[in-house]
């Protein structure tokens, strides 16, 4: 496995990995606090085999059966559109038009929840691993979709993408199961803003390529692209601020 | 099973679209990028990516500037 195909493919996978998993995380940690652990792991294991046969067999058949321009083509237009969904919120986010991310805040609003629906400790807890499987299984089908379109370029991109994800996965899980606590220190909302270029950048990049565009230096232009992207949000940014009035924002909230 | 159905594509279009306006926008840039692209002359179909970027940052910017609009007459 090369350098240029670790950093294009393991990269961001792991960038985007890293998000949902402290995400996923969360609502985990929720559960097992309240509840005990033993059902939201086997909910968090059961989640992990259904994402794994998803990559198994739709990354696979994508990669072996459908021809490169037009997989150049599909991935380029999914990953600008899943790119452009987190960019755009991430850029309100900054610009106080929607909240800020708050892992503390779900955290508590969960285990708010799950307290009240009390628990049986002499019965299998189904609604515990229910609510495992589930918050895994969402925000696990994001990260499935990220290796699946970063690895669509062979064999070699989807190992390096899958050992992103999976690195990100390791070190997330490590972390909260030494803390026991919402990981709030990470720079959740930060990451998405990047993650967001990135995965945006990397979308036009590969629909061009599909299309027959030559991109100067090839992976080189990347570098370039993103720089653009993220000079246009910072540019958005800039823009909001100056069309909300100063503590008016948190009003203006979900647009 | 057509609960099932409509949970499986309620998830997709939510993981690709959150503003329907912006998702379409980038879909119209996508096949513009396509139609030059295949218009013939080799210089402007070596070119088209840069045609796309240039598209999708002007999109995400007019689509930003018209949600702080928005914004800003909600709270107006």
């Amino acid at each position: 496995m090369d350098l240029a195909t670790i950093a294009i493919a393991a990269t961001p996978a792991f960038l985007a990995s890293a998000v949902e998993f402290v995400e996923a995380t969360t609502i985990v940690l929720a559960v097992g606090i309240t509840r005990g652990w033993r059902a939201p792991l086997v909910g968090s294991a059961l989640s992990a085999l259904t994402l794994a046969l998803i990559v198994g067999t739709l990354g696979v058949a994508i990669v072996t059966v459908v021809p490169e321009h037009l997989l150049l083509g599909i991935v380029g237009t999914l990953l600008l559109l899943f790119g452009l969904r987190w960019l755009r919120k991430a850029v309100l986010r900054f610009a106080g038009i929607v909240a800020l991310h708050d892992e503390e805040e779900i955290y508590r609003r969960e285990v708010a929840e799950l307290r009240a629906q009390g628990v049986a400790r002499d019965r299998w807890d189904w609604i515990g691993m229910i609510v495992a499987y589930k918050a895994v299984l969402l925000e696990g089908t994001e990260v499935a979709f990220i290796v699946i379109a970063f690895g669509a370029k062979g064999v070699g991109a989807m190992n390096a993408a899958i050992l992103g994800a999976i690195a990100a996965g390791i070190i997330v899980i490590a972390v909260a199961a030494v803390l026991r606590s919402p990981l709030t220190a990470v720079p959740e909302n930060l990451l998405k803003f990047g993650v967001g270029a990135m995965l945006s950048t990397f979308g036009v990049f590969w629909f061009g390529e599909g299309v027959g565009a030559e991109w100067p230096g090839d992976a080189a232009s990347i570098p370039l692209i993103l720089g653009s992207f993220l000079l246009a949000s910072w540019l958005a940014v800039r823009l909001l601020n100056g069309l909300l009035p100063e503590g008016a924002r948190v009003e203006a909230r979900n647009v | 099973m057509s609960s099932v159905m409509r949970a499986i594509w309620d998830n997709t279009y939510g993981l690709l679209v959150d503003d329907g306006q912006l998702a379409v926008g980038a879909i119209v840039a996508l096949a513009i990028t396509w139609v030059i692209a295949h218009s013939g002359a080799d210089i402007i179909s070596e070119n088209s990516g840069w045609v796309l970027l240039g598209l999708v940052l002007a999109l995400v910017l007019a689509n930003l500037y018209r949600a702080g609009r928005n914004a800003r007459r909600r709270i107006g």
